[in-house]
């Protein structure tokens, strides 16, 4: 690996960051409706105006996107129309509650899904593979609002054992077991689907690695079962996985929409259907600004670790 | 040591299992909003920052169980000169949360900013009467206004909440201040003591308040922005009242904890048909249309009962200026053929209504898209009018699109869609000719001679001499097709009490009688 590779892969990042940038601003500018401060009927011609005008949605589309543009570069993402804050603060305080949700969930993803894909696909088509592939598909196609709720309703409702919604009891903030209590059953929710999806990627990727030569061989010279397990299969069956988790990861923290609205959870993903719900465009901009940098710092982070972990990629780098 | 930590992990998630901590809450009332409120009246935009607005803010006067006006920051006044100056006196014991008095001052100052446009107020159209605004001494304020207008009374009690002038004076009111978010200063029951962005508000009661002592210990805003989440909060005990939908009850009509209770709601839903488009400007087809909607069926059937229905555009909650006697316009569609054919339309031989010229009576009908009773119920008149041959498109639609790009430019045959408007029978700008909020373009001389002569007049017994006729020319000229007046459904925990018979907007007006026991 060498500096220039590295740079080289920074200023495309660079370059993918200023095209979401360009094509989302015309994108949503161009979207019918309008911010939500305006939908109201009610308004007169007068209070409309006045409105736009302060919004800075006077000016023609041109205009508007110089002026974002040029604020952008300088750093600046505006203010949001719906929190008359700056962008970055409102996205500032919304991150670290999708940090701790999305870190639980991925945690909580790897926990789960690794072992079992890992024995899946150690023993293909026993009555374990059968029973964890069927979940498992079960868990891709369930829709998250429909599981959200549904745990709500047992968990909530019928048994009473946790909280049906929010990150806290109210006065409670800064109290970790009220927090773990909330944490549970958005950060299940939320890593159902990825459970699903990385369990069937390592098992997969077990299943096709357990099957080369290299492992026969190893068997044949009596390698223990364990270190063929994790020396020899895992490693050399995590390159495929570690692309799917970092594929997981930004669905984590931009995308976690729909469970961070049914539970309530003050988060990034909640604040992202808030925004273009309210046609809040800096603080649309923003977010999907964020969420792009989270994607591409992500795999550029893997791109790195693909070296470290599989020599035959660090040469042709 | 590795088992010690599998302790500590195990008794943490323990304690997390340990049910009810919202039980330690008694005494506090829990609320939902569905994202966080702009705490300020002057500007605030939506439905939420107005309900916990109403808490933290008393205005002048407020709507008691009639909705008519009682004394609130105010503790009389007078109407002189033919309706044109209002003289409050106000009252000497009130302190804002900070502990400074509250004045006349503080009064004129809220005007000042509730009619001037650039302050960012949503208030200016409600009060474009008043002329001047004056603080004769410290406790008494004097409104001129340029018309008579005799809502204005009923407006000072609806969204109207007094501002401090010593914390907002010379500063814009738009921008997120600490006032607006995080530390609002204002006089009502209870006040702010906590913010948590996208979480929760806190209040406790105002132990300086002027009014009856606050029953409730505080009241916690909860931000929970789905409605079903809702509705499983309210059944696990984590809010206490939540205003639902007819497709929500479902799950709450068997919950021994919760009562369910129909309040009245000054709305009322209606399709607009665009008068501009020839089609809508006969008075028969609009008439006809009125026979020809079952809104009987969309009543029972959509919205289970919990609407009433209607005879014009006054909603039944305006209880003094709504004409009973009136009999409602029953479905009879072979009515509305025989009036259709009188205004040129007629069934053709597979059965679809064409003029003269044979040209089909065919429009499009919006509405706003994600609410399932207002869906159901455009989906029910579509086809009740596809009955008597029309040839009508649905068109549902994001609710911001809908206004911005279909409803203000007028390029809409006909809208689907409901107003909310103060608790006073007013409805000049909605259906008088040329006005804003008249997306119909409906234009009627005696409507608007009626219409003008209701906001003018102050005496109860003429207005309502105005508003019975006014309904009544509605019978036969429909400015829009009125499909009901909706009921407010609360679904409450059973052990809050003290609530007036009112909706949730102006019950707020009254936290310091709610009561949990």
């Amino acid at each position: 690996m060498t500096l220039s590779y590295l740079l080289r892969r920074v200023f495309h990042a660079l370059i993918v960051l200023v095209m979401v940038g360009i094509i989302t601003f015309f994108v949503v500018r161009l979207a019918p409706g309008g911010p939500s401060l305006l939908a109201d009927p009610k308004l007169s011609v007068v209070e409309r105006q006045a409105i736009e005008e302060r919004l800075g949605l006077s000016d023609p589309l041109p205009v508007q996107f110089a002026k974002w543009a040029g604020q952008t570069a300088r750093g600046n993402l505006g203010s949001s129309f719906l929190y008359g804050a700056p962008t970055v603060q409102i996205i500032m305080t919304r991150l670290p509650n999708t940090l701790i949700l999305a870190g639980t969930s991925l945690l909580l993803t790897l926990a789960v899904a690794l072992p079992l894909g890992l024995a899946s696909g150690l023993r293909p088509g026993s009555a374990f593979d059968r029973i964890t592939s069927t979940v498992s598909l079960v868990f891709v196609a369930v829709p998250v609002f429909w599981f959200g709720l549904l745990l709500i309703i047992l968990f909530a409702v019928t048994w009473r054992v946790l909280p049906a919604g929010g990150m806290n009891t109210a006065g409670q903030e800064g109290n970790l077991p009220d927090l773990l209590r909330h944490l549970i059953l958005p950060a299940v929710v939320l890593s159902a689907a990825s459970i699903a999806e990385i369990l069937r990627y390592t098992r997969s990727s077990t299943r096709t690695v357990s099957t080369q030569d290299y492992v026969r061989t190893a068997r044949a010279k009596g390698v223990g079962q364990w270190a063929l397990r994790y020396r020899h299969i895992l490693r050399n069956a995590a390159i495929p996985i570690l692309t799917a988790v970092g594929l997981q990861l930004p669905r984590l923290i931009g995308g976690a929409a729909i469970t961070e609205t049914i539970f309530g959870w003050p988060g990034m993903g909640r604040l992202s259907v808030e925004a273009a719900l309210g046609r809040d465009y800096p603080l649309i901009m923003g977010i999907t600004l964020f969420v792009a940098l989270a994607v591409v710092t992500f795999n550029l982070l893997i791109d790195l670790l693909y070296p470290w972990l599989d020599p035959r990629v660090r040469a042709e780098a | 040591m590795p088992k010690r930590l599998f302790s500590v992990g195990l008794l943490t998630l323990g304690l997390t299992f340990v049910p009810g901590t919202a039980q330690a809450q008694s005494g506090t009332l829990k609320l939902p909003l569905i994202n966080d409120p702009i705490m300020n009246p002057v500007i605030a935009p939506d439905l939420g920052s107005v309900l916990i607005n109403k808490v933290i803010f008393p205005g002048l006067v407020r709507p008691n169980e009639d909705l008519l006006p009682e004394p609130d920051l105010a503790k009389s006044w007078t109407i002189t000169n033919g309706g044109l100056v209002y003289t409050f006196t106000l009252r000497n014991d009130v302190k804002w949360h900070d502990g400074k008095p509250f004045t006349a001052a503080d009064v004129v100052f809220t005007f000042k900013a509730a009619t001037d446009p650039k302050s960012g107020s949503r208030l200016v159209s409600d009060f474009s009467s008043i002329k001047d605004v004056v603080a004769v001494n410290p406790t008494t304020v004097r409104f001129t206004l340029s018309r008579p207008f005799a809502p204005f009374l009923t407006l000072l009690g609806h969204n109207a909440g007094i501002l401090p002038k010593h914390l907002l004076d010379g500063k814009p009111l738009n921008d997120a201040t600490a006032f607006n978010r995080s530390t609002p200063i204002g006089t009502g029951p209870f006040k702010v003591t906590r913010v948590v962005p996208g979480a929760s508000i806190t209040l406790e009661a105002n132990k300086d308040y002027y009014g009856t002592k606050p029953k409730l210990s505080g009241m916690v805003f909860k931000v929970v922005p789905d409605i079903n989440a809702q509705v499983a909060q309210l059944r696990s005990g984590e809010l206490d009242w939540v205003n639902v939908e007819p497709n929500n009850l479902a799950g709450l009509q068997n919950d021994p904890n919760i009562t369910l209770k129909q309040a009245n709601a000054v709305q009322h839903f209606l399709v607009f048909f665009n008068q501009k488009n020839p089609l809508f400007a006969p008075a028969k087809v609009r008439e006809a249309m009125q026979y020809a909607v079952n809104r009987k069926a969309i009543i029972d059937g959509v919205l289970k009962g919990y609407a009433d229905y209607p005879t014009g555009t006054l909603p039944t909650a305006l209880k003094k200026y709504y004409d009973k006697s009136i009999k409602p316009i029953q479905f009879d569609p072979a009515r509305a053929r025989a009036l259709l054919a009188q205004a040129g339309w007629k069934a053709n031989a597979k059965g679809q209504l064409v003029n003269a010229k044979g040209e089909p009576f065919k429009f499009t009908l919006i509405v706003d898209r994600g609410n399932p009773s207002r869906e159901q119920a455009a989906l029910a008149v579509q086809q009740d009018l596809k009955k008597i041959g029309m040839d009508v498109t649905l068109q549902p639609l994001e609710f911001a699109t809908l206004v911005r790009d279909y409803l203000l430019p007028g390029k809409y045959d006909a809208n689907l869609i409901w107003w909310t408007t103060p608790p006073d029978p007013d409805q000049y700008s909605y259906y008088a000719t040329g006005q804003d909020n008249n997306s119909a373009f409906f234009s009627n001389p005696k409507a608007d001679e009626l219409l003008k002569r209701g906001r003018e007049t102050a005496d109860v017994a003429q207005r309502q001499k105005i508003y019975n006729e006014f309904q009544r020319l509605e019978m036969t000229n429909p400015p829009v097709l009125v499909l009901y007046y909706p009921k407010e459904l609360q679904a409450i925990r059973k052990n809050l009490s003290g609530l007036p018979d009112l909706g949730i907007r102006d019950a707020l007006r009254h936290s310091e009688e709610f009561q949990l026991k």
